[in-house]
């Protein structure tokens, strides 16, 4: 099987990460901000992997499971606020759903 | 791993296991003081155990921490902010009729996860140690979900750490895929030779990250609306240890690669000091909510950091160390006077609330002045010294664009923190409501008393503090 160059995959991790930052900056639903959020840590992540694999070393993907458990536990009270703010506000649009100005 | 690598982690392991004693202790028997008591019983051990680590560092302890004077004197300083946010929520909380105990749980591990950061010396364990903060840190700021704007703060924040983290990994990514190895000193090996595409991107990254979490201009967005929806404590908290916390890791991370004379570096470095210094004072000028003036002048304060940062060498790490506990210190006295004027559904941050302070509580106006004074930086508090210090490291850098910045900042700054100390002073309108006389929490007010002493202290005699700093922190360079 050929090897596929570092390059390429460290381009597809950032091809990802941009889709998750233009994600966070289009929309304004609190639930697709979260899940961009998410596409931007598994960039990060498969960005891991790929290095890891450049060298041959399994720290990459310690370092991906490393992720995926923080991100479990960042989008377990991110879904718990989630249901605080449509409670407290009856809208899941982050742009109706801000009192906090100056 | 031997019993040495066990002894040099016991600050550490204390804050770890007294977290997991007050979430048991709080399962089986709901008792806020017996909370309280554990949550500064842990603390307490951990801060005393720093001196009987201290003979054995430095030492590496597996590669994922490093165990020298620099991260103890952090550490030192962390657990001694978690145990005065401590004191202060227990006066803030009592009168609550939510649970309290599990804030402490979120103190606790918010508190391990600084030390990890501060004695982090590769990518794994400052990326845990960061998160282990953050996470803890956003369900503090939501803790009182009946507000509206608690959550609001809460969301923000979440979303905010998150892209942070999500940017500070790839950065690590980018970092690890050029240089082989995930320890902080693997930079320098490669660095070195030349400066690739990958790397500069990846260092790029890092720095939007950190900048995020230190709230520096133009990555300081959320500081004022978090600062302002999250309990006054925590608040006292995210401005003192998570800022500090992060500020230790960026400049064990980044004074080596500075080192390597990266032009680039030094100017991104610089243009985001200046525009903080500036930035944060001038937007501080129109504000008239107390709890996002402080935000704006935690902003200002990060860039007078970072002229410490940039003039590195030892004397810019002696600089930085005591305008941290000089900070610290103050930071924790302002945020303790608007706590302990607050309830959590009804905090005292406009102005107003503070019009005539002087009359009803002399005390706590007074210290609050002194606070004031020390953060605009005004003889004889320790904010006075500490900035003399970053001025004296300056000059030694020849940085004259920062220190003049500097200078016009802290000149800007004097303003509104007069504002406010004015206010106290002038006599209460007839017409204005003034805000129910509630009792001041004991061990609150002694905690304020002391800070005030310290600040105070600092500013007339701050040789003993340097002393400890010339120990510990100066052994980094």
């Amino acid at each position: 099987m050929a090897e596929v160059p570092t390059q390429y995959g460290i381009i597809l991790a950032a091809i990802l990460f941009s889709l998750g930052v233009a994600g966070i900056l289009l929309r304004r639903n609190i639930f697709f901000v979260l899940l961009f959020v998410e596409v931007m840590l598994n960039a990060a992540g498969l960005a891991f992997v790929v290095a890891g694999a450049r060298w041959g070393q399994a720290d990459g993907q310690v370092m991906f499971i490393f992720v995926l458990a923080t991100a479990a536990a960042e989008v377990a009270i991110g879904l718990g606020l989630l249901l605080r703010l449509h409670h407290q506000f009856k809208t899941l649009n982050v742009d109706e759903a801000s009192d906090l100005r100056g | 791993m031997t019993s040495a690598d066990i002894l040099s982690l016991l600050p550490l392991l204390v804050v770890a296991t007294t977290g997991v004693v007050v979430m048991l202790a709080a399962a089986f028997y709901r008792n806020h003081r017996l909370s309280l008591i554990l949550t500064l019983a842990g603390l307490l051990t951990a801060f005393i155990s720093l001196p009987f680590v201290s003979p054995l560092t430095p030492r590496q302890v597996t590669s994922l921490v490093l165990v020298d004077g620099y991260a103890l004197f952090y550490m030192g300083l962390i657990f001694a902010a978690g145990f005065i946010v401590a004191l202060l929520t227990y006066g803030y909380l009592e009168q609550w009729d939510g649970n309290p105990e599990e804030l402490y749980v979120l103190l606790l591990l918010a508190t391990l996860g600084a030390a990890v950061l501060v004695g982090s010396s590769h990518f794994a364990s400052f990326f845990l140690g960061l998160e282990t903060l953050s996470v803890a840190l956003y369900a503090m700021i939501a803790y009182n979900r009946s507000l509206r704007r608690g959550i609001e703060a809460g969301i923000k924040y979440l979303v905010l750490a998150g892209v942070t983290a999500a940017f500070l990994l790839f950065g690590m990514a980018l970092v690890y895929a050029e240089t082989g190895t995930l320890a902080f000193s693997g930079v320098i090996a490669v660095a070195g030779g030349g400066p690739s595409l990958q790397l500069m991107v990846g260092l790029g990254m890092l720095i939007v990250g950190v900048g995020f979490k230190l709230g520096v201009v133009p990555f300081h967005m959320w500081t004022p609306d978090v600062y302002q929806g999250a309990p006054a404590p925590v608040t006292g908290l995210l401005a003192s240890m998570s800022k500090g916390a992060m500020f230790a890791l960026l400049l064990r991370y980044f004074t080596p690669v500075m080192a390597l004379e990266r032009q680039g570096l030094v100017w991104v470095f610089t243009a985001v000091a200046v525009l903080s210094m500036l930035g944060g004072n001038i937007l501080a000028l129109t504000q008239d909510n107390v709890k996002r003036i402080l935000a704006y002048s935690s902003i200002a304060h990060l860039g007078y950091l970072l002229v410490a940062f940039l003039a590195s060498g030892p004397a810019g790490q002696l600089a930085v160390a005591f305008y941290l506990v000089a900070y610290f210190a103050t930071t924790l006295s302002a945020f303790g006077v608007v706590t302990v004027l607050s309830t959590p559904d009804d905090e005292a941050e406009s102005l107003r609330a503070y019009q005539g302070l002087y009359y009803r509580r002399p005390w706590l106006a007074i210290i609050f002045t002194i606070a004031l004074l020390s953060l605009a930086g005004i003889p004889p508090t320790a904010g006075l010294v500490g900035k003399i210090f970053i001025a004296a490291a300056g000059v030694q850098a020849s940085l004259w664009l920062l220190l003049i910045v500097l200078v016009l900042a802290s000149v800007i700054g004097v303003f509104y923190y007069m504002r406010i100390v004015i206010t106290m002073f002038r006599r209460p309108e007839a017409d204005v409501v003034q805000p129910s006389m509630v009792r001041l929490p004991r061990a609150a007010s002694v905690v304020l008393g002391a800070l005030s002493v310290i600040l105070v202290g600092l500013g007339i005699y701050p040789v003993p503090v340097m002393r400890i700093i010339e120990r510990t922190v100066a052994r980094l360079v």
